[in-house]
């Protein structure tokens, strides 16, 4: 026997994806795997997910690979390479999500307002008002189990049946589920169903201790969900209630549905309120008049808060003994965000919360408008802004946040951590995912881009004495054409469904470009000769990060169809500095005036070749470049899908000829900070000039009290997306309000904070149709203006600003225009031309 | 007469500036000389000069929280009051003066 001890790497610990990755090698070869954990004492078979997962491993737990068996050497051969690099690339899988911040803290309006505020988690922040509708579990194990069976065989048979329909059901379920989300969730389900742990050990009972099939499969599932239970992450713990749900599945399947499942009527608007909720409950129920969901101990990361996020159903778990005073057919507010739920909420919380509503809807609908319109600068200057993504997986993502295509596919995910290269049809069915789910999008597949410090076991590339510099990406394609072939074969495939490219690491030469244009006709060749069906022709570009690269696009355009800028390695083999080194960090820094020259350089030769030029590195996510980026030219920026609305939404404010001028300003300049100096000038002039917008300013405004003039004006700020959470924001409003009250005594509050999710320092103004009572000794006040200055000020331009309106707001004169604007416009350019003028 | 004057409010974006507008509105009606200096957010700005400080006749505080620099100040006459009473009743600061 082989024992390999190591220490478990993974922050979430031994979750589903590292598990069935140990398990996939473990199968792959015939020897028996046993693992151990010496910290908790329990043992697993590393070829079930399912006792993997339920051994309850945490990071830095010592562990133990027990390998045995005729092909033992080999196995642990190549469970030694998993655990140096594939193991460690594993921790993807469950999102790390944590749960608002919650401070408890509540504005003045619930002091007074609600007969019973019960206070728990968030599980889905939003909030939704409606009237209390059960939710009887119909699923639960029938008491009365075929008991004293004897035919151990028929048992067997009978388990084996009702696990077989279970799996067809769930599959049917994944393939028809409403969105990516849900459709993991289904999937998660069904690889614990086709768990070879689970299934033996079901079998085991009914064998060994002659029980009866739906009995073993309760005492399957309780024992591996107590395991669960056990572990010390709160991940590993919530996914206990999957088990007991698809326990409940099986036995359905055994006896048939314990009653008629009807799913609670939802005819007008209604909160489900329910001990526990499976995402199959949850899926059931009609969600058109759903407000909101009220759980039991239900975790921040189980499917049904996961489930109610992607579906923005608001959702709240309480303790059990709140759940249980809450009466059915009473109305009910759920607030997600402040994990409440308030049961007959009085008329003032019902107004305060109809401020609230629309703000997450809207935020949708914004995002909604942004993926619709192809993204433009304000003057219509195009540039497309897609995703980088490193797995199939992430696709979901991408589209969630908008994106107008994948500008990078890394395809190494399909070559780590594996004994051998991937099959054609495994490669192809990667393709496939990414090519059909962009719906006709562009989607960019770089070619495998390992050596150096990324080693393939079987690739044999040796040892580097300088990783950066060797022999890595296309440099090997010449060697290991049979691999690249085969990787060029599943995408001609694929390119037939879809809108795929093809993309070349680390080009230097053409030279380069040439050899992967010939091994692509082979490819093709190949197909032909197969008979296999392909597209004719695909688009093949080039990945430009090298100096050389960059100085001969001209040359290198004759051979490319398009090229994509890698910024990252770009810098540093520009810059000669190694990103990954501490010491060196201030050195690395793109906007040293030598590297945008290069990009301008690298810029004109793609435009004079008519070639495509994107920008797929880490500047490419960052809003502060943007205006370089634009005025370099770019024709596309792709970047981590979650920075796309935020560039989105920057580039649609700024203007291409101003960034154009910059560009020629910063060109230049004698050093990065000189360059640095006037991007901050200019991304503090471009929102300086809007502090205000007509959007921010609401005239004949119904608010009647301070909580709702300062919440509606915080909802007008997180809606125009300004503010990432008008509830801290309103916060941070209220703290300061009760230092002392902001009115000014002229009928005018200048309620104002600095609070952290504030992007860009802004004003919203209301003017209400009646007084609002501010503060006890105050007069009554018309117009509320409600600053908001991020946390950490960038610059102290917009300070000034804000400096110079206070100061104007003590001139009659200029509340009487305000108090009289016509409309939104009016007061907008009332307030723009005061910050304008010299005082 | 001659004043010198600080305003300085908790969070410094709005109320330090309000008050040292309508300080500077009352002064030149009621035909005092007066130089404001503003301790907000972006830090001390319009700051006094040591001669001018001396020059004065008095010194006035709208503060909330206590000024930066005190010292500048030891041995003159100083004057304190809220930032909210610079804003609302700015007169009834200058009446205290004349007493």
């Amino acid at each position: 026997m082989t024992k390999i001890d190591f220490v478990f790497p993974l922050a979430n610990g031994l979750h589903a994806r590292p598990a069935s990755l140990l398990q996939e090698i473990c199968l792959g070869f015939d020897a028996h795997v046993r693992f151990r954990n010496r910290r908790s004492r329990r043992r697993a078979d590393a070829g079930s997910v399912l006792e993997l997962v339920a051994s309850g491993t945490a990071a830095g737990d010592p562990c133990v690979l027990e390998v045995s068996g005729p092909q033992e050497a080999k196995a642990a051969r190549s469970l030694c390479e998993f655990l140096e690099s594939g193991l460690l690339q594993a921790d993807d899988g469950p999102p790390p999500a944590s749960p608002p911040r919650e401070t408890g803290w509540l504005p003045p309006v619930f002091r007074a307002g609600a007969r019973k505020l019960l206070r728990g988690q968030g599980l889905s922040s939003g909030s939704g008002r409606g009237v209390v509708v059960p939710l009887k579990h119909p699923r639960s194990l029938p008491k009365n189990y075929a008991a004293g069976r004897k035919d151990a065989a028929e048992e067997r048979r009978l388990f084996r049946s009702a696990l077989e329909k279970a799996q067809g059901e769930l599959r049917l379920q994944a393939a028809g589920a409403p969105d990516g989300v849900a459709a993991a969730v289904m999937k998660a389900h069904l690889s614990i169903l086709c768990d070879p742990g689970f299934g033996r050990q079901v079998e085991d009972l009914i064998t060994g201790e002659n029980l009866a099939a739906g009995k073993a499969i309760a005492r399957t599932a309780a024992a591996f969900s107590g395991a669960l239970r056990r572990s010390p992450s709160a991940y590993m713990r919530e996914r206990a209630g999957d088990l007991e749900d698809i326990a409940a599945q099986l036995g359905e399947k055994l006896f048939g549905p314990a009653k008629p499942k009807a799913p609670p009527s939802l005819r007008s608007p209604g909160v489900v309120v329910a001990a526990a909720l499976s995402p199959s409950e949850l899926l059931g129920l009609e969600r058109r008049n759903l407000r909101g969901l009220i759980l039991g101990q239900v975790g921040f990361t189980s499917h049904a808060a996961i489930l109610a996020r992607s579906l923005a159903i608001p959702a709240v778990s309480l303790p059990p003994a709140q759940l249980a005073g809450i009466a059915y057919g009473v109305e009910v507010i759920v607030d997600g965000r402040r994990g409440l739920a308030i049961v007959s909420p009085g008329t003032e919380l019902k107004r305060y919360y109809r401020l609230e509503q629309p703000a997450a809807e809207m935020r949708r609908q914004r995002l909604a408008r942004l993926t619709r319109r192809p993204a433009t600068t304000r003057d219509k200057v195009r540039v497309e802004i897609a995703a980088n993504i490193g797995t199939p997986a992430e696709l979901a993502g991408a589209w969630r946040n908008a994106a107008e295509g994948i500008g990078l596919f890394r395809s190494e995910f399909l070559f780590l951590g594996r004994e051998a290269p991937p099959s054609e049809e495994e490669q192809l069915a990667a393709y496939l995912q990414a090519a059909r789910s962009a719906k006709g999008a562009t989607v960019i597949v770089r070619t495998l881009d390992v050596g150096g410090d990324k080693t393939l076991p079987y690739l044999h590339l040796g040892r580097e004495e300088n990783p950066y510099l060797g022999f890595r990406a296309v440099r090997f394609y010449a060697e290991q054409s049979g691999l690249i072939r085969c990787q060029l074969r599943a995408l001609l495939r694929a390119a037939r469904l879809g809108r795929l490219k093809i993309m070349v690491p680390m080009v230097t030469t053409t030279e380069e470009v040439r050899l992967v244009r010939r091994l692509l006709t082979e490819a093709a060749g190949e197909l032909r000769q197969r008979r296999v069906r392909h597209a004719p022709a695909v688009d093949l570009g080039i990945m430009v990060e090298t100096p050389a690269a960059a100085l001969s696009l001209d040359a290198l355009g004759r051979e490319a169809d398009f090229f994509s800028i890698g910024s990252n390695d770009l810098l540093q083999y520009f810059l000669a500095v190694d990103r990954g080194n501490a010491r060196l960090a201030d050195l690395y820094d793109p906007l040293h005036p030598a590297f945008l020259r290069l990009l301008s350089q690298a810029a004109g030769q793609a435009r004079r070749a008519r070639r495509w030029l994107g920008l797929c590195g880490e500047m490419a996510g960052r809003v502060e470049y943007l205006p370089l980026l634009v005025g370099l030219g770019f024709n596309g920026l792709s970047m981590a899908p979650d920075l796309i609305p935020g560039i989105k939404a920057r580039l649609g404010q700024l203007d291409g000829g101003e960034c154009r001028a910059l560009l020629r300003r910063c060109l230049r300049c004698a050093e990065a900070a000189d360059v640095a100096r006037r991007l901050r000038e200019f991304n503090g002039r471009g929102s300086g000039a809007g502090v205000i917008a007509a959007e921010l300013v609401r005239l004949g405004s119904k608010s009647r009290t301070p909580s709702e003039a300062i919440k509606e004006l915080c909802s007008l700020l997180e809606r125009s997306g300004r503010v990432e959470n008008g509830m801290e924001l309103e916060e941070a409003v209220w703290k300061r309000e009760e230092t002392y009250a902001t009115d000014l005594g002229f009928g005018f509050a200048l309620p104002h904070a600095k609070a952290a999710g504030v992007r860009q320092a802004s004003i919203a103004f209301l003017r209400s149709g009646r007084p609002i009572r501010w503060s006890a000794a105050g007069t009554p006040v018309r117009c509320v203006l409600l600053i908001a200055v991020p946390e950490r000020a960038q610059g102290e331009e917009h300070l000034k600003l804000i400096a110079r309106l206070s100061r104007r707001l003590m001139h009659e004169e200029f509340r009487r225009r305000l108090l009289a604007a016509k409309d939104a416009a009016a007061v907008v350019s009332l307030v723009n031309g005061c910050l304008r003028s010299a005082l | 007469m001659k004043i010198v004057a600080v305003t300085a409010c908790p969070t410094g974006i709005a109320h330090t500036y309000m008050a040292a507008e309508r300080l500077q509105e009352a002064a030149r009606q009621l035909g005092h000389s007066i130089q404001v200096e503003t301790q907000g957010a972006m830090g001390i700005e319009n700051e006094l000069r040591a001669d001018t400080i001396a020059d004065a006749d008095v010194a006035v505080f709208a503060a909330d929280i206590a000024v930066q620099k005190r010292e500048r100040f030891a041995g003159k006459k100083i004057v304190e009051v809220g930032v909210q009473e610079a804003i609302k009743r700015p007169e009834g600061v200058f009446a205290h003066l004349e007493k």
